[in-house]
């Protein structure tokens, strides 16, 4: 055995390559083997993900304004679409659903990148369905299966309220939405997306290498989203909109008699004289329940279910928006209901009377030179002189003269004291400058104007404030609350705070929360919660005698001839002297003369009307604005008539314009 | 002290026949790979072919017929005299080479022509080529009866591996081409090399593989299996998919295996090519580990039995010859065990015995029974064993 070595070390080196392999099975089989079992266990189960059909939407009396239903839709199947496939079904699916290339690969890819399925086209034709069943071979990977689909049955009606939903972008993909999830974009479809949603439904299968499924290994079956019930009533609600856009049609043939289109600012169309938007809310004075709400022009959400980007690119501006919770407006004259309330209970009159029983002029102009770089002279709306008038006539001839002697006391007794804002603090009190915590989304807060607001706005060089006022001690003017008593100046107020805070005038004091859902119940019926009546605040201070005045003279807007509804009326019925109401006018854009005196610009001006019925026991509140619609006598209150009618039991007749009255 | 030559007994006919007798433990191996190897091609192809409505035996039917041919070839290979082997060595490396010549005429499958096809059995002529080189190289070297090669024996050897290598080369068949590289320097190693001359085989050995892949002649498909069995965490969508499977496969098996037929993997047919080349993995899963290393432990008992055969051989020649048999074996193994963990590149080398496949199986039976010859004709006395 001389030279045995050369065999040994051969030996010894194969047995060595015996010894890795053995070694690295040790690694693999033992000390690694749970992590590649659940690797195994992994790819051969297939996780399907069903979606859970989205609560319905119904009205108080379980009518339906939201539904879902089954729609074949063509899902691809991620799992199934080998990579060299994707190329061909992209051109494929572009051509089959006319959708860009691009979108269909990002659509294809996320299928692919989890695994699951993504639906491509929804709401098949029933031809469509077929076409694909029949062509299965060549659109790799993709099935025809019902999917929920949102449905709308009353297409616009009460779309603002209603909302409308969409597919999660990037940033509700980062926060944890998946692709294929359907969120809330807004209204109650966003405040509600959680019980609306439900819990998506899943199914295991079994599958082979080529993902061929062998056998259901478990389902677990969606859980339906909740059903919201409405404290809305779609009849109600049906007339509200009808009023609505009669109204503005109506205003916009005042305008011109050819009609109108307000058209669009950022493409130059735009026509500032032509009514843009008629904005109604109907609310319980007694609890704060939103019987209606409306916006109008308004959408159909359907719109978004299968987005349909031509229709979408037609809606007017701001058709969307709810704009009875997200729109602000100067209440103007009817803001005089809280300055009126604020004069008895403070016991605050003009200058040289003892009350505000005891009459005034109301001039067609007042001089009042505050010297602080206040306007000097303040027009009345009528011009000329109106007579002699105390607190309840000039609310029932709106007569601004009035409400600035009452101003002026107030300013003369307290500015620059801890009572100077007494008229802010009623304001505040009733409602006004804070969100009213309505169930909607993207709620306005309203301004209301003070010495801190103003010097506030200074500091920050806040655009909404005059840059002269930053030569004086104070940016904060007598004339500003002038101003601020007559609903306008920096006044703003959202359409539903000024609902709530008529509610608390006329109730008695309460400042209900409004509310547009009363209950959430399981698809079974089963009650999940109620949304209890809540009160926000409760005016102590409100005397019920200043609260049957107040009832009183808002009755004699209505009813008495020279009040400024009165001829809005006319047609109402026999229960007209159950309506009271408040006129407002605010001028968004002044009349403007040449040298020659001609007109250059008319006065534009946006039309509100707040009524209230029935008057001896407030139960209903109605909100109506009409943007650049005119005067509110002349066509707010005219709109809110057929509204009022119908909360009366009255025939409703149709809108027609009242005499031009603030 | 000197182990003489000298015997007391007179060399008898009895002795002769007492020479004959078969190597016990290598037979019961080989048989044992082989019958395992046919229960793991069932469980391995019966599901796919149960998915394709084919008789979900068909598979394993042809590799009986396959083995009850390979086991005959063993046994003739086992009887043959090494002096008449010695002759014939020169006739089977001739005849192999007009194979591989002929072989690159037939059509390409599969990207590349390595069949001749017989209608009812692709014959693969790289698989004889691996025994013929043996056999040849063999004859050469055991000419030299001197204890160290001269330089001529090393160049002459090279030059008689380079023929059919380059013929291989051209089919392409990468994994074939390292088993001649495997094959050829154990043998000239085993045969006598000074350090230098090994040095100098080695450094060509490099030289070489890295021209080839210079000049592009290394498909790319070729490199991206190379380099992917070292970056686990490739893309599994990619080339990487059967390896991840494989490791998948064999990882899930654990200490005790998931039990025969029961591999969710294997009945799931997640990875490719599992009948032939990934056949481990089969066992891997259903038999585990324990099951993984009584398979590796066969091998090693083979390889065993073939290195004490080479010491007990009646010549240079012979002892050689069952060197490289071992030492074709041991790669075989190694690089096909080694691609289902990833420790080595995928070739596509079969897994002697167990992989699914007709001339691969009898290649190896025909070069086992070689080597089994060499202990059937052992010398009746210790030999001078030359290597």
């Amino acid at each position: 055995m001389k030279s045995g070595w050369r065999l040994g070390a051969i030996g010894f080196v194969f047995m060595a390559m015996f010894a890795i392999l053995t070694l690295q099975l040790w690694q693999v089989q033992v000390v690694e083997s749970k992590d590649y079992l659940e690797e195994a266990l992994a790819s051969q189960v297939k996780v399907v993900h069903t979606p859970a059909p989205r609560g319905e939407i119904v009205d108080r009396a379980g009518r339906q304004l939201a539904g879902t239903t089954a729609a074949l839709s063509a899902v691809v199947d991620g799992a199934l679409v080998p990579k060299e496939a994707v190329e061909d079904l992209v051109s494929l699916l572009a051509a089959f659903t006319g959708m860009d290339a691009e979108d269909v690969t990002h659509i294809v890819e996320d299928a692919r990148t989890r695994g699951d399925r993504r639906v491509v086209m929804s709401d098949l034709e029933e031809s469509d369905a077929i076409f694909l069943a029949e062509h299965r071979e060549e659109f790799v990977g993709v099935s025809v299966v019902p999917i929920p689909q949102r449905t709308y049955p009353y297409e616009n009606l009460a779309s603002g309220v209603l909302g409308y939903i969409g597919q999660p972008d990037e940033r509700d993909i980062e926060d944890g939405a998946s692709s294929t999830d359907i969120l809330g974009r807004a209204g109650l479809e966003k405040t509600y997306d959680d019980q609306l949603q439900g819990t998506e439904g899943s199914i295991k299968f079994q599958v082979d290498a080529f993902r061929s499924v062998l056998d259901v290994l478990g389902e677990e079956f969606p859980e339906p989203g909740k059903t919201l019930i409405l404290e809305l009533d779609i009849e109600l609600q049906t007339v509200l909109e009808k009023a609505l856009t009669d109204g503005l049609e109506l205003a916009r043939q005042k305008y011109n008699p050819a009609g109108c289109d307000p058209g669009d600012v950022d493409e130059g169309t735009d026509d500032k004289g032509c009514p843009v938007r008629a904005v109604g809310v109907v609310l319980n004075a007694k609890d704060g329940a939103v019987l209606a709400m409306a916006s109008v022009p308004n959408f159909d959400p359907g719109l978004f279910v299968n987005f349909d980007a031509a229709e979408y690119d037609s809606l007017p501006e701001g058709a969307l928006t709810n704009f009875a919770v997200q729109g602000q407006y100067a209440p103007a004259s009817t803001f005089k209901a809280l300055t009126y309330a604020m004069a008895m209970e403070e016991g605050i009159a003009p200058e040289g009377v003892n009350s505000v029983e005891d009459e005034i002029l109301c001039s067609g102009q007042l001089a009042k030179p505050l010297g602080d770089g206040s306007q000097q002279v303040f027009f009345n709306w009528t011009r000329s002189d109106d007579g002699l008038q105390d607190l309840h006539d000039a609310l029932m001839r709106s007569c601004n003269t009035y409400f600035w002697e009452v101003a002026y006391a107030l300013w003369n007794d307290y500015k620059g004291t801890e009572q100077e804002n007494l008229l802010q603090n009623w304001a505040r009190e009733v409602g006004f400058d804070a969100k009213t915590n309505i169930d909607l989304p993207f709620e306005k807060t309203g301004i209301i104007p003070d010495r801190d607001l103003f010097e506030t706005w200074a500091t920050n060089d806040d655009p909404r404030l005059d840059p002269n006022r930053l030569a004086f001690e104070s940016p904060w003017f007598g004339g500003d609350l002038f101003q601020a008593a007559v609903g306008q100046g920096s006044v703003l107020s959202t359409p539903i705070q000024l609902a709530v805070s008529y509610a608390a005038l006329v109730n008695g004091g309460t400042v209900w929360q409004p509310r547009v859902v009363k209950e959430i119940r399981t698809e079974d019926g089963l009650l999940v919660e109620r949304n209890a009546a809540v009160a926000l605040n409760i005016v102590e201070d409100l005397e019920p005698s200043t609260v049957r005045a107040l009832r009183n003279d808002l009755q004699r807007v209505v009813n008495n001839p020279r009040g400024t509804a009165y001829s809005a009326f006319t047609d109402f019925g026999p229960m007209v002297d159950q309506v009271g109401g408040k006129t407002g006018t605010a001028e968004i854009i002044k009349k403007r003369f040449n040298d020659n005196g001609d007109v250059i610009q008319d006065s534009v001006s946006t039309a509100l009307f707040v009524g209230v019925a029935p008057i001896d026991d407030p139960e209903y509140v109605v909100v109506v604005i009409i943007e650049r619609g005119g005067s509110g006598g002349g066509i707010a209150a005219p709109t809110a008539k057929p509204v009022l009618q119908h909360l009366l039991n009255q025939p409703v007749t149709d809108v027609e314009a009242g005499l031009v009255a603030d | 002290m000197v182990l003489s030559a000298r015997r007391t007994e007179p060399v008898t006919l009895l002795q002769r026949e007492r020479a004959l007798r078969p190597d016990i433990l290598l037979i019961l191996a080989y048989l044992a790979l082989s019958g395992l190897g046919l229960v793991m091609i069932y469980s391995a192809s019966a599901p796919r072919l149960l998915a394709d409505g084919e008789n979900p035996a068909s598979l394993v039917r042809r590799q009986m017929v396959f083995a009850l041919v390979g086991i005959g070839m063993f046994i003739l290979a086992s009887l043959i005299e090494h002096r008449t082997l010695k002759m014939l060595a020169p006739i089977a490396y001739v005849g192999s080479l007009i194979s591989l010549i002929v072989v690159l005429f037939m059509p390409i499958v599969a990207g590349a022509n390595r069949w001749i096809d017989f209608g009812f059995f692709q014959f693969q002529p790289s698989e004889l080529a691996k025994v013929a080189l043996i056999l040849a190289l063999a004859a050469m070297l055991a000419a030299s009866r001197d204890k160290a090669l001269h330089w001529t024996e090393i160049v002459r050897s090279v030059a008689l591996v380079a023929v059919p290598a380059f013929l291989i080369f051209k089919q392409p068949d990468l994994g074939t081409m390292l088993v001649f590289g495997f094959v050829a320097v154990v043998m000239v190693f085993s045969a006598g090399t000074t350090w230098r001359q090994f040095a100098f085989l080695t450094i060509a050995a490099v030289v070489g593989s890295i021209s080839l892949f210079k000049v592009g002649a290394i498909a790319e498909y070729q490199l991206i299996r190379i380099t992917a069995f070292l970056d686990s965490t490739a893309d599994a969508a990619d080339s990487n998919y059967n390896l991840i499977q494989s490791k998948i496969a064999i990882g899930s098996g654990g200490l005790f295996g998931r039990g025969l037929f029961e591999g969710q993997q294997t009945n799931l047919s997640f990875v490719p090519e599992q009948s032939t080349d990934f056949i481990f993995t089969a066992i891997g899963e259903q038999l585990g580990f324990i099951g993984a290393i009584v398979v590796i432990g066969l091998f090693a008992v083979i390889t065993w039995r073939l290195l004490v055969a080479a010491a007990n051989g009646r010549d240079r020649f012979s002892q050689l010859v069952a060197i490289g048999v071992a030492a074709m074996l041991v790669f075989h193994v190694f690089v096909n065990i080694g691609m289902t963990v990833r420790i080595t590149p995928v070739t596509g080398l079969p897994l002697p015995f167990l992989s699914a496949g007709g001339t691969a199986y009898i290649a190896m039976s025909i070069a086992l029974g070689l080597g089994h010859s060499v202990w059937m004709r052992r010398s009746p006395v210790p030999v001078d064993v030359d290597i």
